[in-house]
């Protein structure tokens, strides 16, 4: 490993394959946009049976599963962290930015509801389109991106269907925008292609 | 005719140590160890080299009473490792 007198394309080569391989070590999976998603699913059908059932004074209940999930998100980073893990300085950013964006989403959810008013739902979902577009970008993947501009295109949608449906364009927003993307990027870290 | 290679760089130890840094956003001394398998000593040297040229920042602190030894690469350190990329893309293809 000491060896000075190695050609150009040696060196070249051994940056390539260093870097390669570390990120290699790194490829950022698909479980958290297949954990949120399932999740907003599971949220917004729940409700959706709910209204259905006409047990109205309930319907508030499963949106608690969000703040409930945060803590547990917060479980987990606090359990990689003290494994003094390295990270990329696309994990960084995404991991940030993730935390910034779930933060505000939740603050505007409980506490700001009344003066976004109809327009909660179209907002949140091109808020979510963003942050997928910008994961999609950072570490160059496909569906992603696509799922993040379907969702942006979900999300303008939205302003013009009434406020009964909204229910119904997050449940589609987390399909095409974060579950069938995340499950993708699964199979892709696993195939080894992305 | 050709710009010279810079010398910290050009050896195969230091520039494996760089190009890691160049992905990762802070590293600690067991992970580039299992990364580049190199020995514990000569490892030691060669980020000591690097950090002396102040290609690295070497952060040293105590995680759960244990030494840990963090390292991340400096703005001087990105720009030498651009600039010997650049000098190596001149040797391959020269214009």
């Amino acid at each position: 490993m000491g060896k000075t007198n190695f050609t150009p394309e040696e060196s070249l080569l051994l940056i390539l394959k260093t870097i390669e391989q570390t990120k290699n070590r790194f490829k950022e999976s698909g479980h958290i946009f297949v954990y949120w998603g399932t999740l907003t699913l599971i949220v917004f059908g729940s409700q959706l049976i709910l209204s259905l059932l006409e047990l109205y004074k309930f319907t508030m209940w499963p949106v608690y599963l969000f703040p409930l999930s945060a803590f547990y998100m917060i479980y987990i980073w606090i359990r990689e962290k003290k494994k003094n893990l390295p990270k990329t300085y696309i994990e960084n950013v995404l991991g940030n930015l993730g935390w910034i964006f779930g933060m505000n989403l939740m603050i505007m959810g409980f506490f700001c509801s009344d003066k976004l008013g109809d327009a909660m739902a179209p907002v949140f979902i091109i808020l979510f389109a963003l942050f997928i577009v910008v994961c999609g970008l950072s570490i160059k993947f496909k569906p992603l991106i696509i799922g993040g501009i379907l969702t942006n295109l979900i999300g303008l949608g939205s302003f013009f269907i009434e406020r009964n449906y909204h229910g119904y364009s997050i449940m589609l927003m987390a399909v095409v925008g974060l579950i069938i993307p995340g499950i993708l990027l699964n199979i892709a870290r696993r195939k080894d292609h992305v | 005719m050709f710009k010279d290679l810079d010398p910290i760089l050009h050896s195969q130890l230091r520039l494996s140590i760089v190009s890691i840094l160049m992905s990762i956003h802070e590293a600690n001394f067991n992970f580039i160890k299992d990364e580049t398998k190199a020995t514990s000593g000569n490892l030691s040297i060669q980020i000591k080299k690097l950090q002396d040229v102040g290609y690295i920042k070497v952060r040293k602190t105590f995680k759960n009473n244990y030494p840990n030894t963090s390292l991340s690469i400096t703005k001087k350190g990105i720009e030498a490792f651009e600039s010997y990329v650049n000098s190596l893309k001149n040797y391959i293809n020269p214009k």
